[in-house]
């Protein structure tokens, strides 16, 4: 089952040096099998640096984590990553962007064309398959961007502020579609970001951390039933979970 | 009526204007009775010697042994360039080693080489075309390198955790996203075959364009001299145009192309 497992995780920039920076500090977590959490904490807790180091793009100084079992050392297609930036590829189609990952790993073409017409379906770019996305809005770009990433089929999906640069009616209807994706995929989604809404409306567990060393500072158990609703983003339950979690932030 | 006014406003015809302008202009300095056409050939004689040597062969003679040149050299240069400034920009190690030395003899002109290279080759058709392959291969290789270093980390992030191996990060991602340099790199390269070709070509050898251009100056065949230099302007022209219209195609999914 993919659970990744976070062990005694410090990271201190430049160790060693006259200026060494710790940006994270003894944190201890685990994302379960299936589960969806969201990271959030204001900027410089070092909620990024974690994410980026479960997908590999660098180690911990110290400490270690494991994804079933097996400690995380460089990139994997197993644990895939969503960008806070455009990470699209501009030199390919969407459709050649949705398969790119199968590609790496010579899918025949007919594997390839299977892929690309479920993904961009899934993702609600039907039609739009033979575009280049310089012909894109953002919102279809990042769409491109996700489903990308699940055609690759990660155990676990890593996504770094992917609504970040939407605006805010693109970004709820992403949202939506992103936990429609997740409820038929049952992948382990791990979701920074620095809007709470957002992270109560996704997600399973918040985990706020705070900054100066990043250290973890609270685990939020979301108890709201599945599937969400825009309208839930208006009950009691969800208002006073954020009215919760933004004092915590402001400390 | 509109779609006239705005052909008659757009580039190709202002364009044109501003040719024509220069052409008249000529056309009454050279026509004035003072006019010493030995420093100032009057147009028609300056096609009337194109058509002397077209007829005579030189000029075809000329340009083909001056294109092959270019080419070859062209070819030569670029080829390595890209080659080498792939793996340059590409793999640190390699960046190490050859990228002081790339830097140390960037500023020296390729011109400065003719001297070594008639020394160690004689004025040889080898000579000529190791010149213009030199140009070529600094002007283009710089271009190379700096594609490969602007390749955005972002691009590379996600073919890595989508579980490309670093070659097929280099394959698949950065090769492609350098491309808008590596072809500014060759367009730049070609500037640089043409400016070398003639330099070598006025020094040391037996035919050519540059060749041509000396000969004229020696016999104070003006005409010709005007003759050639505009032959040379004209294929540097299209060349640059046809490598322009390859690189828009190549670069349809560009934002930035024209």
């Amino acid at each position: 089952m993919p659970e990744i497992v976070v062990d005694k995780l410090t990271h201190t920039f430049g160790k060693g040096g006259p200026e060494a920076l710790t940006v994270l500090e003894n944190i201890d977590l685990k994302f379960e099998d299936g589960s969806f959490t969201s990271i959030v904490g204001t900027s410089g807790c070092g909620k990024s640096t974690l994410l980026k180091m479960m997908a590999g793009l660098f180690d911990p100084s110290d400490g270690r984590m494991t994804l079933d079992g097996e400690v995380i050392k460089g990139t994997d297609r197993r644990r895939g990553m969503v960008f806070q930036q455009d990470a699209v590829f501009p030199w390919m189609t969407v459709a050649k962007n949705i398969s790119y990952g199968p590609r790496l790993r010579g899918a025949s073409v007919a594997e390839q064309r299977e892929v690309e017409a479920k993904w961009t379906e899934m993702v609600g770019l039907k039609g739009f398959e033979e575009r280049w996305p310089r012909e894109l809005s953002g919102g279809m770009r990042k769409r491109v961007d996700i489903g990308r990433v699940y055609a690759n089929d990660p155990d676990v999906l890593l996504m770094d502020e992917p609504f970040g640069a939407l605006d805010a009616q693109t970004k709820e209807r992403m949202q939506s579609d992103l936990l429609e994706a997740w409820r038929q995929s049952k992948k382990t989604v791990v979701f920074v970001t620095h809007d709470l809404e957002e992270a109560i409306f996704l997600s399973d567990k918040i985990i706020v951390m705070s900054a100066r060393p990043g250290h973890v500072h609270h685990i939020e158990e979301v108890t709201l039933p599945r599937p969400r609703t825009d309208e839930m983003r208006l009950t009691d339950e969800f208002i006073q979970i954020k009215r919760r979690l933004w004092a915590m932030l402001e400390h | 009526m509109d779609g006239l006014k705005k052909f008659l406003s757009g580039r190709f015809v202002l364009g044109a204007l501003s040719i024509g302008l220069v052409l008249l202009f000529y056309t009454i300095i050279t026509g004035r009775p003072d006019n010493n056409p030995a420093l100032l050939p009057p147009i028609p004689d300056i096609i009337g010697s194109f058509f002397t040597n077209l007829a005579a062969g030189t000029l075809l003679d000329a340009l083909w042994a001056s294109l092959y040149r270019i080419f070859l050299g062209f070819f030569i240069g670029t080829t390595l360039a890209v080659i080498i400034g792939c793996l340059v920009g590409w793999y640190k190690t390699v960046e190490y080693l050859v990228d002081p030395l790339i830097e140390a003899i960037r500023p020296i002109p390729p011109l400065a080489y003719i001297p070594i290279i008639i020394i160690w080759f004689g004025i040889e058709e080898f000579s000529r075309v190791l010149l213009i392959s030199i140009a070529c291969f600094m002007v283009c290789v710089v271009n190379v390198i700096a594609g490969m270093k602007n390749v955005p980390q972002v691009y590379v992030d996600a073919a890595s955790t989508m579980g490309a191996s670093r070659f097929q990060v280099f394959r698949t991602v950065a090769v492609p996203a350098a491309t808008p340099f590596i072809i500014t790199g060759y367009r730049i390269a070609l500037a640089a075959a043409w400016t070398t070709l003639v330099a070598a070509e006025l020094i040391a050898a037996p035919s050519g364009l540059g060749f041509m251009l000396q000969e004229g100056r020696r016999y104070f065949l003006t005409d010709q001299v005007m003759m050639i230099i505009v032959i040379i302007g004209a294929c540097a022209f299209i060349m640059d145009r046809t490598f322009r219209s390859i690189q828009k195609r190549l670069m349809i999914w560009s934002e930035t192309r024209e």
